[in-house]
């Protein structure tokens, strides 16, 4: 218990900061923390600190501890229970009656927890309020590259397996590995969580740049976000998730020799350079490559850079992804005759990880069902014929693909484009204008292919001529262009 | 424009079918008909009924007229309905082979168009493979569409793979680079190959480096062959492991409802259990399977693409549970038996 009165004699550690480091309940931005969560998963919270599991690590305030310190406590709106029982029963009735969030957030903060709340505490309220929003994170995934001098040699036999580079991870070693990574530059404290409802692992660390086990800055940095890193591993795939913005890559050479790193941001890059060297081991290195996405929305990243069938097919590739085109080898009906919807209807089951996107519900279903399914004729330009809009839908999507309708719908908010081409004179010349400066493109909103698409469905845009990069095909939210094709960087 | 390898035929089938539901919903629906999509969204029930029927005859019509009873006499021109049913009954010809095809070989090739007007190249090569899972059906198909580049330095073509559907835990960078070895490699979006880039390298500068380059050809059979057998094996893993659950009666089928599953697990004795009281795959992979007991004991075994057993560890209060483990990978290691080799050593951990 290093509550921050005991905390006398203080030593540099290269120790991680305890879980049971408290904060003081006075804190203001712990209420903001807080009470950024809603009731029901305040309530959760406090039911699972009392659990008989958790009971020894985050202890409530009950009345034998008062009467050790019996002086101002009377003052205080809620007096201290006497068992453990009877603070259960507290945030049971609340779960009872109805009421707002900040009763029980008061209970917590003044009654029962009044000493502090805990950094494990906090970090637990914190991946609940991720799994509740989970676009409340900007996330840049990452790419996990092995670096395998040897492999030049074995050119003539068959490595034996053919899986990713996903390491086998333990995430206690791996912690233990981070923690003697970072421990002499930046004291943190780590937090493994699975979350609830993705096939994610998640691990939130929190940073502070002291070498004491008990910090003396303020209490509000505790909960300072920009101290938060979380870093996010999607399972059987060799990507992870960070929330740390991309900005510089880690081939930047960072000045760790010159100046202190003290601020969140260095703080936070050092730990980005050490997650990789954490998953290594000898023979077996690891480097972290950028994917050129981000998003908000972990489901996205889950969906572009996961463990799925639409991380390499989508756009108008998503028709395979989704299986939209064709049915079971044991389905009579010519697939022709079948609509998209129930291709992707059946079968969807044997893959456990669709189960989890189809809670979304797919909606207005009848719109592209008909369409998609059907093959894409020819279309030439002739748009003089009667049912332009008809030709038009199917070529949207023919470019789209499923996209609206999919089983892991994958909402951008943000898409950077750098154009290298210039402006083109007319638009019928595809021809740059000569000397123009490269433009840049940035879109955002809510989803931003989809934008797109209902563009191209009222015409705005040309569904047929319409570079795949505009059509969500690549699956970046960051591209460069160059004769109307993505460039990829690759070293 | 036929984007695919089968029923190169237009469809009267579709339109025809078109015209009966379009007959069917204006019936289900009031009759002023305007715009077929607004309404069918307001009318939801309506919909799913009408979705339902629409589905059960478009069901009953295909098997009709692909089966084998009914295509012979389809084929000749007897009837004056002839030339309204041959087409129909050419389709469903059409489907039933290739559905054929796909059952015996289980990877069909198809040409698809890329409409993207900056594609490298917009004729495409797709492969599909399906893969028949535990409960009598096939999984989603997966695909791998494939593009033709030229190299500078050689007369053919080569194949690179552009787009696929194969989960992430299966390397497509590696196969590809080792079965379709290329000069590109370096430049696709995949994990840069080494090999790849070194032959990059190679082949634009040294001409005495063009020999190993002519000696890795491509094999594009290879490729399929490897990707087939590591999709099959991670299904047979998945059914595996399915199986297990299923007779430890954890297994959530949804035909068998809340009620009869819990019928089911409490059937079960706790010796044929063995005392295990969750079992699962840790990831989807299904590489890992992490294994619970009521004493508190937790085991995790790795399974090889074999169906073997090859690691497990077991870890109790009292630390590792080497019999256990022993149980597990000995006799073979298979994991179908793997129940009752654990039944065996069940009593006397239980016993304190």
């Amino acid at each position: 218990m290093a509550g921050p009165k005991q905390a006398r004699i203080r030593a540099p550690t290269t120790a991680s900061l305890p879980n049971n480091l408290r904060i003081p309940s006075t804190a203001h931005s712990l209420t903001k923390t807080l009470g950024k969560l809603s009731r029901q998963a305040l309530l959760d919270l406090a039911l699972t600190w009392l659990d008989d599991k958790n009971i020894q690590s985050f202890p409530p305030y009950l009345q034998q501890e008062q009467n050790n310190n019996n002086e101002d406590e009377e003052a205080l709106p809620y007096p201290a229970a006497e068992t453990v029982e009877e603070v259960r029963q507290v945030y049971e009735d609340f779960q009872e009656r109805k009421g707002g969030k900040r009763e029980v957030l008061e209970r917590i903060l003044e009654g029962d927890w009044r000493q502090g709340i805990t950094l494990r505490q906090l970090a637990m309220a914190d991946i609940r309020h991720m799994d509740d929003h989970p676009a409340s994170l900007r996330w840049t995934a990452l790419e996990l590259g092995r670096i395998d001098p040897k492999r030049k040699k074995s050119n003539k036999s068959a490595p034996e397996d053919w899986s990713s580079n996903v390491p086998r991870i333990q995430a206690a070693s791996f912690v233990k590995a981070l923690q003697r990574e970072i421990s002499p530059l930046v004291k943190a404290h780590y937090h493994l969580a699975r979350s609830s409802g993705l096939p994610l692992t998640i691990l939130r660390i929190f940073i502070v740049d002291s070498p004491y086990q008990s910090p003396r800055q303020t209490p509000e940095i505790f909960a300072d976000s920009s101290r938060v890193i979380y870093v996010a591993f999607p399972d059987s795939c060799p990507y992870i998730y960070t929330s740390v913005s991309a900005s510089n890559g880690p081939k930047t050479p960072a000045p760790l020799t010159s100046s202190i790193a003290t601020d969140p941001r260095s703080l936070q890059r050092l730990v980005r350079d050490a997650v990789p060297k954490a998953l290594s081991r000898p023979h077996e290195r690891y480097t972290l490559k950028a994917t050129a996405l981000a998003a908000k929305n972990l489901p996205t990243l889950l969906a572009l850079r996961g463990a799925g069938r639409s991380t390499a097919a989508n756009g108008s590739f998503s028709i395979f992804a989704d299986a939209a085109l064709e049915g079971s080898p044991l389905d009579p009906r010519p697939s022709n005759t079948v609509s998209a919807q129930e291709h992707m209807r059946s079968g969807h089951r044997h893959v456990k990880y669709d189960d989890k996107e189809n809670m979304n519900p797919a909606q207005n279903t009848e719109k592209s069902s008909r369409k998609s399914g059907k093959r894409v004729p020819g279309v030439d330009g002739s748009a003089g014929l009667s049912p332009t809009s008809k030709k038009r839908r199917l070529a949207v999507d023919s470019r789209f693909g499923t996209a609206a309708v999919s089983l892991t719908p994958a909402p951008l908010d943000r898409l950077d484009v750098r154009l290298l081409d210039g402006p083109t004179s007319g638009g019928e010349e595809s021809r740059p204008v000569g000397g123009m400066p490269p433009v840049s493109l940035t879109f955002s909103g809510s989803d931003v292919i989809g934008g797109i698409r209902k563009l191209a469905e009222l015409g705005v845009i040309d569904p047929e001529r319409m570079p795949s990069w505009l059509t969500g095909e690549e699956a970046v939210s960051m591209a460069v262009v160059r004769d109307g094709r993505r460039i990829k960087k690759n070293d | 424009m036929n984007t695919r390898a089968n029923s190169g035929t237009p469809d009267p089938q579709a339109a025809h079918l078109d015209n009966e539901i379009a007959s069917i919903r204006t019936e289900s629906k009031h009759p002023a008909y305007h715009n077929t999509k607004h309404k069918a969204e307001r009318t939801n029930s309506n919909k799913s009924q009408v979705q339902n029927l629409k589905r059960r005859k478009r069901f009953l019509s295909s098997s009709l007229l692909a089966s084998k009873n009914i295509q012979p006499l389809l084929s000749k021109p007897l009837t004056s309905l002839h030339t309204e049913l041959s087409p129909l009954a050419e389709a469903a010809d059409t489907h039933s082979e290739t559905n054929h095809y796909r059952i015996a070989f289980g990877t069909t090739a198809f040409p698809f168009k890329d409409p993207s007007p900056s594609a490298p190249s917009e004729n495409l090569l797709g492969i599909r493979i399906d893969v028949s899972t535990r409960n009598g059906r096939f999984a989603k198909p997966y695909y791998v569409l494939l593009r033709r580049e030229r190299v500078k330095a050689q007369a053919e073509k080569q194949l690179r793979v552009h787009r696929h559907t194969i989960p992430g835990f299966i390397s497509v960078a590696k196969l590809e680079g080792f079965y379709l070895p290329s000069a590109f490699a370096g430049r696709g979006v995949e994990v840069a190959d080494s090999e790849g880039s070194e032959e990059e390298a190679e082949a634009e500068t040294g001409p005495m480096k063009q020999k190993k380059v002519s000696v890795r050809r491509q094999d594009l059979r290879g490729f399929v062959r490897e990707l087939r057998r590591e999709l099959t094996a991670w299904h047979l893993r998945c059914d595996a492991v399915d199986l297990l659950r299923e007779r430890l009666g954890l297994s959530e089928d949804e035909n068998s409802g809340s009620g009869s599953r819990s019928g089911s697990a409490d059937r079960l004795s706790p010796e044929s259990k063995a005392g295990i009281v969750s079992l699962a795959a840790t990831t989807s992979e299904t590489r890992y399977v992490r294994l619970e007991w009521e004493d508190g004991r937790v085991g995790r075994f790795k399974l090889t693409n074999t169906g073997v057993v090859e690691r497990a560890v077991v870890i109790g209060d009292l630390g590792r549970d080497k019999q256990v483990e022993d149980a597990m990978t000995g006799a073979g290691g298979r994991i179908e038996s793997l129940l009752e080799r654990l039944r065996k050593h069940a009593p006397s951990p239980i016993s304190p």
